[in-house]
């Protein structure tokens, strides 16, 4: 699940996949706006098949607590 | 009041922080619980944004948000938050991109961000944008009185 993740991230957001860590902050270390982060969002629902509820967009800051997301939506 | 700074290779917040110097405002800045920024005492209202070397800046007598985006297409973020109205009016990049910034405005005006939901805001149905082109970017304003708005380019 963490190499599928880290590997969409840099897919979506075109940076190399070795600047991406279970800690990286998506705001702090990889200067995300909105718009990336939307992105990232719909391409996670896409894969998945889940639904990323807009209220819980904020309690997503780092990598880690995405896959923690994923995971606990994903069955 | 209301005045749109449009900054090239200069930060919003260094804008804001000399116009509260020029108007002899001694304020600090705080921020809602989603994160929006204001100034404590309210002396007037401020949204900024920024995107690659351009920045924004709004000030207002009343609540504003405002929004700048390079143009672009983003089809993943079309099917997410758009209604069935507005995916049948985006033809083209700068239709979306239009579109993007108007929703993040008002999200931005109500101080609520992406929490809102974008898919909630029916760009058809709201008409107090004021939305403006500089070079490949978008630039959309959400708020009351705009029609008085000095845009000013520093």
């Amino acid at each position: 699940m963490k190499e599928e993740v880290i590997h969409l991230i840099a897919e979506v957001l075109e940076i190399k996949e070795e600047q991406i860590h279970e800690d990286t902050n998506f705001i702090q270390d990889l200067e995300m706006e909105s718009l990336d982060f939307v992105d990232l969002v719909a391409a996670f629902e896409k894969k998945y098949h889940i639904e990323i509820l807009d209220k819980d967009i904020k309690t997503l800051q780092t990598v880690g607590d995405l896959i923690q997301y994923i995971e606990k939506k994903h069955v | 009041m209301c005045k749109l700074y449009i900054l090239k290779n200069r930060s919003a917040k260094e804008m804001l922080h000399e116009v509260l110097q020029e108007q002899g405002i001694t304020d600090i800045i705080v921020y809602n619980a989603y994160g929006k920024p204001f100034l404590k005492n309210k002396p007037f209202y401020f949204n900024m944004s920024h995107c690659l070397s351009y920045s924004i800046l709004a000030i207002s007598s009343k609540e504003i948000g405002v929004d700048i985006e390079k143009i672009t297409m983003r089809k993943n973020v079309l099917e997410r938050i758009c209604n069935e109205g507005e995916k049948q009016r985006i033809q083209t990049a700068e239709d979306f991109t239009k579109v993007w910034v108007k929703k993040e405005s008002y999200v931005k005006y109500l101080g609520i961000g992406l929490s809102y939901g974008l898919k909630n805001v029916d760009t058809l149905k709201l008409k107090d944008f004021v939305v403006q082109k500089v070079d490949d970017y978008y630039i959309a304003v959400y708020g009351e009185d705009l029609s008085k708005m000095e845009v000013v380019f520093r």
